[in-house]
């Protein structure tokens, strides 16, 4: 039976029923135990589970890191939760160098069945330092699998499939989406398979490339140019490694135009690998160039909110990329 | 040298043991086996028999055997790059250690890991990242893990004076002191951090003093003193395993060669290399057995003899292996599923 719950919801969820599920999955973080989160993630699973199995961790980031990859590599499970995505900086060591490479500098001799949530994402008011993405540094890394839901339904399923994976996945949570996105989860337990992206929108004129928040901005502006009579596929990656480059390619083939939008920074961003693919491997489709509606080359998102606003990408902004596309 | 183990003046519970001999040799001929390996090693690299690199931990065998010489089969090691031997003293056949120099298809990680930095999953040595404390870090993690699951098992990791300046080293230790996890923290201070002397790197004397930070035991030992070495691993170890929590032993020890085996090591003085070479722990120790009459000329030949033909082996072995096909350069990046 499916309920209508918020994307918070659907993750706290996976969380309780993967423990309830396996002895051997337990969560550790800063602030989630007593206190049950910053946003309220692990509300419910202290009194439920204990502090054995819900830890809140000394002030480190990356001792956070490096001991769940310790704890996988003897067998358990940990969902370890990093509060902001600004702030994973200090696991940099942890995940880039000890999660990502155990496996290969190993040969397989040890693994890391780890899971990452990350809170992240601007809109908020949240300023420079509560603000940035950041997923990107992490798409960079072959071993680590890179994942960001924009449904409620997707949190659930692509939460369970992550702790269940046998290698690193690293869990972007957007934090705009906790409370807005709404929908349909089942009950019961499922997955949404790591590497499959999703079509949320069929349309023959262009296709839209995007993941996360921007997924229902993308939505909402492609409705808006279907009254002009412009209809723009919508793609939701939910995994931004490895990339379902099949997907994309299969709709760039049919549409032969491409738009991609992104909060993240522009410069070295998905859509600049996403450009890449389709440049390699569908030149001859395109009849017109591949558009980028992105967050700016600016450090981080600024505080004052003119210049969040400035930052963010916007319905607006996104229906600008189209009307350009569509031109040609 | 001064010890905050007593040892200047206590009788050693080594000595007093019942079986002394049997392990007194034992130790024994464990320091001449990383003794020999480790020199075969460098002698290797010079011949170009291998590229990368090797980082000699000769001059510090006491501090390496002494603590990992009484672990048990299920417990584990979380090495460094100055740490090739470990994997000797836990148990890893010497044909494999020879192969990790070669990056031989028949190394444990296949070619993957550079020369020194070796690790050997069967028997639990963790194969260390080059990031210095980049293993300590993870193996507290396996220290947290395997408290989890209720196993009476410990982890030792090594690191050198260097590591101990790492925000993922103050991390560590704070994190195992909360949570009193079964590790012991060896930290084999030979005064140099590649170029850097010790005087830059802290304002310590004792850098067993930094456990005092973490709410746990620390203690300096004599590192190139093998028996109290030992001993003081031993009960760091027996601490660990009955839930105490964690121990630091800071071993004050001294590398003979450069920092690696590309490194003429120019910053230190003839005199100071010189002193530390008369306190060769091998020679220490060889006198104290020779004292007990447990050592006998005969014995020390025999012992050589069988470590040379089994490093011989274990070279022609790696020698005659193969490097692995181009093909497995993707192998291992993700689990098989
Ligand atoms: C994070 C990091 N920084 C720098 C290096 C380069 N490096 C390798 S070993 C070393 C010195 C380590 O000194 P110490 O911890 O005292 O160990 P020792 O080499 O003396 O055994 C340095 C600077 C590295 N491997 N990792
Ligand atoms: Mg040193």
């Amino acid at each position: 039976m499916a309920r209508t719950l918020t994307m918070i919801e659907a993750i706290t969820e996976a969380m309780a029923q993967e423990m309830e599920r396996d002895e051997r999955v337990f969560v550790m973080g800063e602030d989630i135990g007593l206190s049950g989160g910053v946003f309220k993630a692990t509300a419910g699973l202290y009194d439920k589970f204990g502090e054995e199995r819900v830890l809140d961790t000394p002030l480190a980031e990356g001792n956070i890191i490096a001991s769940a990859v310790g704890a996988s590599m003897v067998g358990l499970r940990p969902i370890a939760e990093i509060q902001f995505a600004d702030f994973i900086t200090p696991a940099m060591e942890s995940i880039v160098q000890q999660a990502s490479k155990i496996r290969y500098r190993s040969a397989g001799g040890y693994g890391c069945s780890l899971t990452v949530r990350i809170c992240c994402g601007g809109g908020t008011g949240g300023g420079l330092y509560h603000s940035q993405e950041n997923a990107a540094w992490f798409v960079h890394e072959p071993g680590l699998k890179v994942v960001m839901p924009s449904t409620p339904y997707d949190a659930k399923g692509l939460l369970l499939a992550a702790i269940r994976d046998p290698n690193p996945v690293l869990y972007f949570e957007h934090k705009k989406l906790y409370r807005t996105a709404k929908g349909d989860v089942p009950e019961g337990d499922y997955t949404v398979p790591i590497g499959k992206a999703e079509t949320r929108r069929q349309g023959r004129d262009m296709t839209v490339v995007t993941y996360g928040y921007m997924t229902p901005l993308c939505l909402e502006a492609a409705e808006q140019m279907s009254k002009s009579g412009v209809e723009a596929e919508v793609i939701d990656l939910r995994t931004l490694s490895p990339l379902d480059r099949d997907t994309v390619l299969e709709s760039v083939r049919r549409t032969n135009k491409c738009l991609i939008v992104h909060e993240d920074k522009r410069t070295l961003g998905i859509g600049g690998e996403i450009s890449a693919i389709i440049a390699e491997e569908a030149f001859e489709d395109l009849d017109g160039p591949i558009v980028r509606i992105t967050g700016p080359d600016v450090p981080a998102i600024p505080f004052a909110p003119p210049l969040e606003h400035a930052w963010m990408v916007n319905t607006e902004k996104i229906v600008a990329g189209m009307q350009k596309l569509a031109a040609y | 040298m001064a010890s905050k183990s007593g040892r200047a003046v206590a009788e050693l519970e080594t000595e007093k043991s019942e079986n002394g001999r049997e392990l007194m040799l034992g130790l024994y001929q464990m320091l001449v086996k990383c003794r020999m390996c480790d020199e075969k090693a460098r002698i290797l690299f010079r011949q170009g028999k291998y590229a990368g690199n090797f980082y000699s931990g000769v001059g510090q065998e006491a501090a390496e055997v002494g603590a990992a010489y009484s672990l048990r089969e299920d417990d584990w090691i979380a090495p460094s790059h100055r740490d090739w031997t470990a994997n000797i003293i836990k148990g890893a056949p010497l044909k494999l250690c020879f192969a990790q120099l070669f990056g031989k298809a028949t190394s444990p990680d296949r070619g993957k890991s550079t020369p020194a930095h070796m690790g050997y999953p069967p028997i639990h040595t963790i194969t260390p990242a080059s990031s210095i404390a980049g293993q300590l870090a993870v193996g507290t993690g396996v220290a947290f893990g395997l408290k989890r699951l209720g196993r009476d098992t410990v982890v030792v990791s090594f690191f050198g004076d260097g590591a101990t300046s790492l925000g993922g080293f103050h991390e560590a230790l704070n994190f195992a002191g909360v949570h009193r996890l079964p590790i012991i923290y060896v930290c084999q201070n030979n005064l140099w951090a590649e170029s850097v002397p010790l005087r830059l790197q802290t304002a310590l004397t004792d850098l067993s003093d930094r456990a005092k930070a973490y709410g746990f035991p620390g203690v300096s030992v004599d590192g190139n003193d093998v028996m109290a070495v030992y001993d003081a691993a031993t009960k760091a170890i027996a601490r660990a395993r009955s839930g105490e929590g964690p121990t630091f032993i800071e071993c004050k020890t001294y590398r003979w060669y450069g920092h690696s085996e590309i490194d003429p090591a120019k910053y230190r003085t003839k005199e100071e290399v010189e002193a530390w070479k008369k306190r060769d722990p091998l020679v220490l120790f060889e006198k104290v057995l020779r004292d007990k009459k447990f050592l006998t000329d005969e014995l020390k030949d025999k012992i050589a003899k069988g470590i040379t033909q089994e490093i011989n082996e274990a070279v022609e072995f790696a020698e005659q292996s193969p490097y692995p096909d181009a093909s497995e350069l993707k192998d291992h990046i993700w689990a098989q599923e």
